[in-house]
């Protein structure tokens, strides 16, 4: 039972920096630019715009958390936003389709090419890392075809609402990424099926002979993932009531680079919805402050590359404090499981 | 002769809690094959280690080896003149033998020079041939016979060797091996010897080290217990050696009843296992033994789904168990703790609650799939306490535990199933003496309860303590079954190691001639 002392440590750790660094690194920019660029940062309209454009990248990371937990790389979360976006725009114009019904089927959609690659993973044997690069490059095949590498214009403003009409002066998105996040949050901490997947993805075969059905684990995963892209990637064709075929790749390194950094916060290393949510919010608030500043075009690639990098390189760090590190699992693969026993029982 | 090449003297090793190697001499001379046996932790793997250099032996220890020029050696120095063949041998399959010779030298230009292919080729079949051995050495290893690879390794060990009385370790060289190509081996083995070098063959097959020894150096418990010539024994007094008196520890203490069958086992294949039958009854604990190899490792995985079935049927209770699938076990209150816990046990990076509850999380289920964390805690908080787990923390991840104390978690979590059939795989491998303890015990309490209990283990000490009978294996088939009062660890090792029926060990025999 955990008496004053292990409780108050327990609270210290929990505001150590290594646990949310997140959250002092967002109040460090935060401070930072609100000096330096005080007029354009500090306005409530640049926070609306901040919480309205990183909703989507929060939804697909939201997505990855699902299938990383599992185990899983999701190379093709980024088509699959892509496919989405092309897909809704195909429906609503070629096919005179009603909003409802074409958003409803695209979501189906996500679902099955989640599926189809949960198939390949667990029936062909494939690995996931290349069962998704192929499905990726599959699905921009998908996306060239239907659109002709055209733009499909004029949704019409009904569909636009969907993703840009607002209840008390915030987007219809942000509060979808908020149902979206809650959700998954609460299958993966709250729920059976939750725990099986965090199994899944920490050992496979003991969570096979613990009697998980983990091929069923797999495809579900990523077929929740593939919805979740989906969604994103009708949002992103709505915002614009314009079906662009390029919009779908742009996702797969932000969300990365959230789903990684998130799980260096809260959980103990473990791949988890709220951190993944915050880091996608740091990232932003970063790349947004210095757009601000006047910093020139490519400066949120670099920023979110580096950020990934950092991530992952943290993690590391965290591994040889004895802490875990599930990007460190999933990077070093190979050296999955053959870490050496922690020795020392009376550890922290 | 000169001095010897080897010399070991005062070599301890203490870990926390064990005192691995105790006051352990030997001494290799050139020309000589010398074989060190031992039953599984007799320290045969830690003297191994200590002289590669991977454990600093206890502070009083000499290592000594005879240099070249007759000088002796010590420390940094000696160990660069002992080379090692571990048991895996540490070569690269997809490579062919002329690629793997080549990735042991040093090369010029940080390698990137052309590889001169002919004269490497010409350089791997001489070599080779010293061994006595012709195959094609431009193949993939993957390729070759387990001997040639053996031989390839061998010979990759002594390329570097500026002269012949070097000497060679093999740590269990013929564990993957079939007669004929232990042979094969055998003879590399003696052209070497004969041309000068002093080797150190570790094994625990009895035929073997009859066939190629020189002198053997027996270990039990850390100490050197026997050091005689080829010659002065025979194969009843070298298993009397190697297990030493029959235990007087009591064993542990049972109460439970034998009950209806549970587990009926008919015809089973795959694996090693060539052809297997059994009966377990309720609250019976059965042992399953055998050398690595000998079926021994598969059965208990292949009874419960996890090792691919061939063959042959499962029944547990009235209903059959169809093969390859855990979940259908563990739906039939059917436990399996593997050997491998890192692989296989349990998920390291979990904590020891989800462990604990991940095969059965259904009683734990509310309304909206959720999961009653308050009801799990005071599960795991109980769970924790059964099995006295240290440091009794649930909420603390897997791998921050000592090796016995996982091992109680994975114990734990099959017991709280209250399972009908327990299946354990090597239940107490790299456990330490405390742990293991208390997993006797559990097991022991799981049977009194009730359930068929099947331990199939390579620590003949382990079976003796715990089982009622105990199955013996020898290449994928049973070969003795031993019941509880001819339970003894001799009859279990001379079982397993096969051997004419004239043979048959008498303690009484052997006591006079018992070495040392």
């Amino acid at each position: 039972m955990p008496d004053d002392a292990t409780r108050s440590s327990r609270l210290l750790r929990s505001l150590s920096f290594r646990n949310i660094s997140a959250l002092y690194i967002f109040a460090a920019l935060f401070v930072i630019f609100a000096l330096w660029v005080p007029d354009t940062f500090l306005t409530s309209t640049n926070f609306r715009t901040l919480l309205d454009n990183q909703a989507l990248t929060a939804i697909v990371a939201v997505g990855l958390v699902l299938a990383l937990s599992a185990g899983l790389f999701n190379l093709a979360v980024g088509a699959e936003v892509g496919f989405a976006s092309i897909l809704v725009a195909y429906l609503l114009s070629k096919q005179d389709m009603g909003i409802a019904p074409a958003i409803a089927l695209t979501v189906v959609a996500g679902g099955l090419v989640g599926i189809v690659s949960g198939l390949l993973v667990v029936h062909a044997r494939i690995d996931s890392f290349i069962a998704t690069l192929g499905m990726s490059s599959v699905l921009l095949a998908g996306v060239a075809w239907v659109s002709s590498g055209q733009q499909i214009l004029d949704l019409g403003a009904s569909f636009q609402k969907v993703g840009t009409g607002q209840i008390v002066g915030i987007t219809y998105p942000v509060y979808i990424m908020a149902v979206l996040g809650l959700i998954v949050w609460y299958v993966l901490e709250r729920t059976p099926a939750g725990r099986r997947i965090y199994a899944t993805g920490g050992n496979i075969e003991a969570a096979r002979l613990a009697g998980v059905r983990t091929g069923r684990v797999i495809i579900l995963s990523l077929a929740g993932c593939g919805v979740l892209a989906a969604i994103a990637g009708l949002l992103a064709t709505s915002r614009l009531a314009t079906g662009d075929p390029t919009t779908g790749p742009s996702y797969l390194l932000p969300a990365f680079a959230a789903a990684f950094l998130g799980s260096t916060q809260f959980r103990g290393g473990r791949y988890n919805v709220a951190g993944t949510i915050v880091a996608a919010y740091v990232l932003a608030t970063g790349v947004k402050g210095l757009q601000l500043a006047g910093a020139p075009i490519w400066i949120p690639d670099l920023f979110n590359g580096v950020a990934l990098l950092l991530a992952v390189g943290l993690s590391k760090y965290q591994r040889t404090a004895g802490r875990a590190s599930a990007i460190g699992r999933m990077i070093g693969r190979d050296r999955a499981g053959r870490r050496p026993a922690a020795a020392d029982p009376a550890a922290p | 002769m000169s001095a010897p090449l080897l010399r070991v003297r005062g070599l301890s090793k203490s870990f926390p809690g064990l005192r691995a190697l105790d006051d352990v001499e030997l001494e290799v001379a050139s020309g000589e094959v010398l074989a060190v046996v031992g039953q599984n932790g007799s320290g045969k793997s830690t003297l191994v280690k200590i002289l590669a250099g991977l454990h600093d032996p206890d502070p009083g220890a000499e290592i000594e080896v005879r240099g070249a020029d007759g000088t002796i050696l010590t420390g940094a120095e000696a160990q660069s003149e002992l080379h090692f063949i571990h048991q895996d041998l540490g070569l690269i399959p997809m490579l062919s033998t002329v690629e793997n010779l080549d990735l042991g030298r040093a090369h010029r230009s940080f390698g990137l020079a052309p590889a001169a292919r002919r004269a490497e080729t010409r350089r791997a079949r001489e070599l080779i041939a010293r061994f006595g051995a012709s195959f094609d050495v431009t193949q993939p290893l993957a390729m070759l016979s387990a001997a040639e690879r053996a031989i390839v390794a061998i010979a990759r060990a002594l390329d570097g060797w500026q002269r012949d009385d070097h000497v060679l370790v093999l740590d269990e060289p013929t564990a993957a091996l079939h007669g004929d190509e232990v042979g094969r081996l055998f003879e590399a083995v003696r052209h070497v010897a004969a041309r000068g070098a002093g080797v150190i063959f570790i094994s625990h097959r009895l035929d073997e080290v009859m066939d190629i020894a020189d002198r053997v150096v027996a270990l039990r418990d850390g100490r050197v217990v026997a050091d005689i010539r080829a010659g002065d024994f025979d194969r009843a007094a070298l298993v009397h050696m190697i297990v030493g008196r029959e235990l007087t520890e009591a064993r542990v203490e049972r109460t439970g009843r034998r009950g209806a069958p549970v587990l009926r086992v008919d015809g089973l294949s795959g694996g090693t296992v060539a052809e297997f039958d059994a009966e377990v009854r309720a609250g019976e604990i059965v042992g399953i033994t055998g050398l690595l190899g000998s079926g021994r490792e598969h059965v208990a995985g292949l009874v419960f789904g996890a090792v691919r079935r061939d063959r042959g049927t499962v029944r547990v209770g009235s209903a059959d168990l169809l093969g390859g699938s855990p979940r259908v076990a563990v739906a039939r209150d059917v436990a399996f703790v593997p050997a491998d816990r890192r692989a296989q046990g349990a998920v390291m990076t979990m904590n020891v609650r989800e462990n604990l509850t991940l095969p059965r999380l259904r009683p734990l289920r509310r309304l909206m799939g959720r999961l009653d964390g308050r009801a799990e805690r005071a599960e795991s908080d109980r769970w924790v306490g059964e099995v006295g787990l240290r440091p009794a923390e649930p909420e603390r991840r897997m791998d921050l535990f000592s090796g016995g104390n996982q091992q109680k978690v994975v114990l734990a979590k099959w017991l709280r199933n209250e399972p009908s059939v327990l299946l354990l795989d090597e239940p107490t491998q790299g456990v330490d003496v405390g742990a293991k303890a208390s997993i006797y015990e559990l097991v022991a309490r799981a049977a009194d309860k009730g359930a068929g209990v099947v331990i199939s283990s390579s620590d003949t000490k382990e079976l003796a303590l715990l089982c009622d009978r105990v199955i013996v294996m020898r290449d994928g088939s049973v070969v003795a079954e031993l019941s509880r009062d001819e339970l003894t660890e001799a009859r279990m090792v001379q079982a397993s190691l096969g051997g004419s029926d004239a043979e048959t060990l008498h303690p009484d025999e052997t006591e006079g001639r018992h070495a040392r």
